[in-house]
């Protein structure tokens, strides 16, 4: 429990690498989730599960063209 | 005179789900028998913002040198932001680099997301439960 507590008192090593994108994810991941549950209706367990999944592939999609988008125009104007 | 007095109590009524709803993430849903909103908004805001101060440390809750929207944001997710920043405050925590950037953007868009899971409860209170703002088909 300590350890636990301990860990919220020093960073975590996240190094500025391509990996790092990776933690944009649980936030879109949280993201999908709170607007589902603000949106839909009736909340049935099954469909809040798919309609959260198709929300956070779309949103990964479009995070995933805009890094590509970025890199190229990088690419372009250092090239 | 009883339409005047049910209109105040209605009033109280939708202060208390949007105070409670900012308290507790989650608790405004609750407080209109929406227990399945409820019980996913706590658990993706209260995730985010502990998953942000795990990133970050304690060090991320630093009013004084960030922006004061940055704090603002961070306080939507519940009043006890200013109590772990006294904490914070006193414990002389720092960060730098990407950790503090990440466990800034968590922290603050939990309370964003609070805000609209606040403005969701508010709304659902005000119109009747099933009807909401711009809602899916």
């Amino acid at each position: 429990m300590a350890e636990l507590l301990a860990s919220f008192t020093t960073p975590i090593d996240i190094g500025t690498n391509p990996q790092s994108m990776l933690w944009m994810f649980p936030l879109l991941a949280a993201i999908a989730i709170v607007y589902k549950a603000t949106k839909m209706r009736v909340l049935f367990w099954g469909r809040f599960a798919k309609e959260t999944i198709v929300l956070f592939a779309t949103l990964s999609g479009f995070m995933a063209v805009a890094v590509v988008v970025l890199n190229l125009i990088t690419w372009l104007a250092t090239s | 005179m009883k339409s005047s007095r049910n209109s105040v109590d209605f009033l109280l009524f939708l202060a208390l789900v949007g105070l409670s709803a900012w308290a507790v993430p989650g608790a405004g849903h609750l407080l209109i028998r929406q227990p399945k909103r409820a019980v996913i908004i706590f658990i993706a805001v209260a995730g985010l913002f502990v998953t942000g101060l795990y990133i970050g440390s304690l060090g991320v809750l630093e009013p004084i040198q960030t922006a004061w929207y940055i704090f603002v944001g961070q306080m939507l997710t519940t009043p006890a932001v200013g109590m772990l920043t006294q904490m914070a405050q006193k414990g002389g925590y720092v960060v730098y680099g990407r950790p503090a950037d990440i466990g800034l953007i968590y922290t603050i868009i939990a309370g964003l997301l609070n805000l609209l899971s606040i403005s969701n409860a508010v709304y659902m209170a005000y119109t009747g439960r099933g009807r909401l703002i711009g809602e899916d088909e």
